[in-house]
């Protein structure tokens, strides 16, 4: 018997032996110091400007620029597209101390790898790598992602900023002889009338005021994005008040209750899209789509770029969608929702740091914000996948692997790496065109600038500020939700208890924490 | 002669697998698959006792006892996260079992082998389907707004039901939902079990005079229970693992009190956070309950019906 288990042991130990290399952390990188001839290899995860369209093509011509003039061996990975699988997929690398060379990461999961010590200070990249920093980093870039005087990540540009605007369908309007609704009393008027009148005329009672679905982060808890306009009436939009006077949470403050009412009677009286609380984002474009609401918060190129105002414009030729200004509440307040400005981080891990790759990172980086980089990964390859009109904006109009065809996507996924949102690009992203069946002139360009001018709240910084832990998230998320659903009653002696029970929890030492955090980096004004 | 000689002299256990090689090879691969994804892990196991910190590795993580236990036990929404994960893995024994042992039954004594093929292929097709695709169709079916089962809910003149975002809605539709999805897939083993069956106990029966509900009652069912048993303990084995695919894709903020369990919760708190040992602590703590509830529930069911699972 003993005999038995002294084999079997051995045999265990031989597998796992075995199987012991599929667990080391990676073999160890030559240093590039050690090896100049050899090419450096980078580890690159990148977030994919197109979700939908896959991974450069393994014979994508810039694999071998990359190498014959940096000598590096550009390995590409696509993070998941959701950002708690990306947070995930890195946090998980992290906690192997696996991380790649150099990844695209949220601020949330950064600043923890950053506690963790897994991510390594680039102050030294940014003199290696003028051309980029002039267009890419500034002093509030940086500011964002420094840490006891270190900074740890180079943050570029990230999404356009104020690139949503509360949408109304004018088409109904007219129908039903309504003006555009300037107050939250005229648009709930609005509301009723889009929801009870059928403004479609097809003579079915399937429509709705407004549509929305939950769609949270950080800065916007609660209901989330889509309900901003309908907060900034009550001056309560976002998380947080930056204001030095009132800084605090909003959830903390009486205008809070009123807000909630409102939405509370928009529930009741069914003017908003019975689904709301079940659709996830693709759900509710399919659903402005599909005519069935009238009002929304949307955001520029999701509602008005080629492809995604396609299938609207086939379904009502004759409807029309028309950005207006955030509702006054009762105090004459208005607000699309507060703003900060985005940056998207990209951090160099401290193994790589070890292993002597910074320089390389920075000579890459460099390059792709060189003419020859910035046009390749913005538009691909001059003649195959874009040619320059005559005010020199790049154009892909008649090419058979135009930048915009589901082939020609596929080489400019790293193009959030090199876009700084000038004119240039967004010229090139966003062009005019005529749609396909009602022959309406659109341009998501246009909307943009128009949504930009509506009246936003400058919240500079509110995404830096401390997250709630886990369970005050939640509580704070379905206690507003148990107010709308009737599991709670809505009174203000309710609202007051529920707000004593989750500062109980922990929603006063989160305020406390934001307000510190706010002070100490000059965000209140 | 003198192979068979030197080959007599060898251990028991080594003659065993020289001789019978081709089936020790086919072992190999799930005893690498164990020891590579359920042995070596135990070492990182102890993560759970210390304030894991990745560059100082498992072993140089400052050991913290059962503060990562405590964490837990202590969070806000313990008991609820256990009653909502017992909820649902009780729900899903209770309800799916019984169907799935319901429709391997049906699909064995249907004599029409068309029908029979088409049924067992429709019911295995809902497995095989992600539940991002089968919250979509659940979406088609059950919104408020205009969810088909709403829409003849209001055709007969009742109030439509958010079944999604309700909180007493939502435990069914989870429970249900699983039933459908697995019904089929699960059926399979019972299926293999009924195949098993004597096929002349059948005929004797029905020389006997017995009617169909008598032959599954005394033939049947009685076959195929120490399948039942085995099917029975494995799933009390992982009562803590409620689902979470399912869960994660179904709840949301509106229905958090009956749909958030111990493994959401996990995720949030433990892998979003960057709280690996305290992830590791709960992972444990389920494996033990698990382990607990396997030899009590053999003990038991060994006592009541004399099968059981070793």
């Amino acid at each position: 018997m003993k005999k038995h288990l002294l084999t079997i042991v051995a045999i265990i130990a031989l597998l796992a032996i075995v199987a012991l290399p599929v667990f080391a952390q990676g073999a160890t990188e030559a240093s590039a110091s050690s090896a100049s001839s050899k090419p450096v290899t980078i580890d690159l995860w990148y977030g994919a400007a197109i979700t939908e369209a896959g991974p450069p093509p393994a014979d994508w011509v810039g694999y071998q620029i990359i190498k014959d003039k940096l000598n590096i061996d550009l390995k590409l990975t696509a993070l998941p597209s959701n950002e708690s699988d990306q947070d995930v997929k890195i946090q998980a690398a992290g906690a192997a101390n696996n991380l790649p060379d150099l990844f695209m990461v949220r601020r949330d999961a950064w600043k923890r790898l950053v506690q963790q010590g897994l991510v390594a200070s680039v102050d030294d990249l940014y003199a290696e790598m003028p051309t980029r920093t002039a267009v890419q980093y500034d002093a509030d870039s940086i500011a964002f992602t420094t840490i006891n005087g270190k900074s740890y990540g180079l943050a570029s540009p990230g999404s356009i900023i104020k690139n949503e605007g509360l949408l109304i369908r004018k088409d109904w309007l007219d129908k039903l002889g309504l003006q555009v609704p300037t107050t939250t009393d005229e648009l709930f008027e609005v509301m009723k009338a889009f929801t009870f009148n059928d403004p479609d005329g097809n003579g079915k009672n399937d429509t709705y005021g407004f549509g929305a679905f939950i769609e949270l982060n950080n800065y916007e808890e609660g209901l989330g994005r889509r309900f901003q306009p309908i907060y900034g009436a009550f001056g309560v939009e976002g998380t947080w008040d930056l204001n030095a006077a009132t800084a605090g949470l909003n959830v903390r403050k009486p205008e809070m209750y009123d807000a909630m009412v409102y939405i509370k009677q928009m529930q009741d009286a069914g003017v908003i899209d019975p689904n709301w609380m079940a659709y996830k984002k693709d759900d509710f474009r399919a659903a402005w789509k599909q005519g069935k609401f009238g009002i929304m918060r949307e955001q520029n190129a999701a509602y008005a770029a080629t492809a995604n105002y396609a299938p609207f414009d086939k379904n009502f030729p004759d409807g029309e969608w028309i950005v207006i200004d955030p509702p006054k509440g009762p105090t004459g307040k208005s607000s699309v929702g507060p703003y900060t400005v985005n940056y998207r981080i990209y951090a160099v891990s401290a193994k790589a740091a070890k292993e002597g790759k910074a320089d390389a990172i920075a000579r890459l980086l460099e390059w792709m914000s060189s003419d020859e980089g910035y046009y390749l990964l913005g538009w691909g390859v001059e003649g195959v996948n874009y040619v320059k009109d005559e005010n020199g904006i790049p154009t892909d109009k008649g090419l058979a692997l135009g930048f915009s065809t589901p082939n020609g996507q596929t080489v400019t996924q790293l193009r959030n790496m090199v876009f700084y949102n000038s004119d240039v690009e967004l010229y090139a992203r966003y062009p005019k065109y005529v749609t396909a069946v009602s022959g309406k002139t659109m341009s998501a360009l246009d909307v943009l600038r128009d949504m930009q001018s509506r009246k936003w709240t400058p919240s500079i910084g509110c995404d830096t500020l401390p997250a709630p832990n886990a369970d005050v998230k939640r509580f704070y998320e379905q206690g507003v939700l148990e107010f709308l659903t009737g599991k709670r009653q809505l009174t203000k002696d309710n609202w007051t208890k529920w707000v004593a029970e989750f500062d109980k929890i922990g929603g006063k030492a989160w305020e406390d924490a934001g307000i510190a955090y706010a002070k100490e980096a000059g965000l209140l004004k | 002669m003198a192979k068979s000689k030197e080959l007599n002299n060898r251990s028991p256990l080594v003659r065993d697998i020289v001789r019978h090689r081709a089936v020790y090879a086919l072992l190999a691969i799930p005893l690498a698959y164990y020891i590579i994804f359920k042995y070596v892990p135990i070492w990182n196991g102890q993560i759970a006792f210390r304030d894991y910190m990745a560059l100082d590795g498992v072993l140089g993580s400052r050991w913290i006892g059962l503060e990562n236990f405590r964490t837990f036990f202590h969070s806000f929404y313990f008991w609820e996260l256990l009653r909502n994960t017992l909820m649902y893995s009780f729900g899903k024994i209770v309800f799916s079992l019984p169907l799935a042992i319901l429709l391997s039954i049906t699909i064995y004594e249907c004599r029409r082998t068309r029908l029979r093929k088409v049924v067992q292929t429709l019911t295995y097709l809902p497995h095989f389907l992600s539940w991002v695709i089968m919250y979509g169709i659940l979406l088609v079916l059950l919104a408020p707004g205009d969810g088909i089962v709403n829409d003849i809910v209001k055709a007969v003149g009742g109030q439509p039901v958010d079944f999604l975002t309700n909180t007493k809605a939502f435990p069914w539709i989870v429970i249900l939902s699983d039933a459908w999805k697995e019904m089929g897939w699960s059926a399979i083993i019972f299926i293999a079990a009924l195949m098993g069956i004597d096929m002349s106990l059948f005929e004797a029966a029905m020389v006997e005079g017995a009617n169909a509900w008598q032959r599954v009652r005394y033939i049947t069912l009685p076959s195929i229970a120490p399948v039942i048993v085995t099917v029975l303990l494995l799933r009390i084995g992982t009562i803590l693992d409620a689902g979470f695919n399912q869960l994660f894709m179904l709840y949301s903020p509106a229905v958090y009190s009956v749909g958030d369990i111990i493994d959401t919760w996990v995720y949030r708190q433990g892998l979003l956070e960057f709280q690996f040992g305290l992830a590791t602590a709960v992972g444990l703590f389920k494996g033990l309950i698990g382990m607990l509830l396997i030899f009590l529930s053999n003990r038991l069911t060994r006592k009541i019906s004399g099968s059981s699972l070793f």
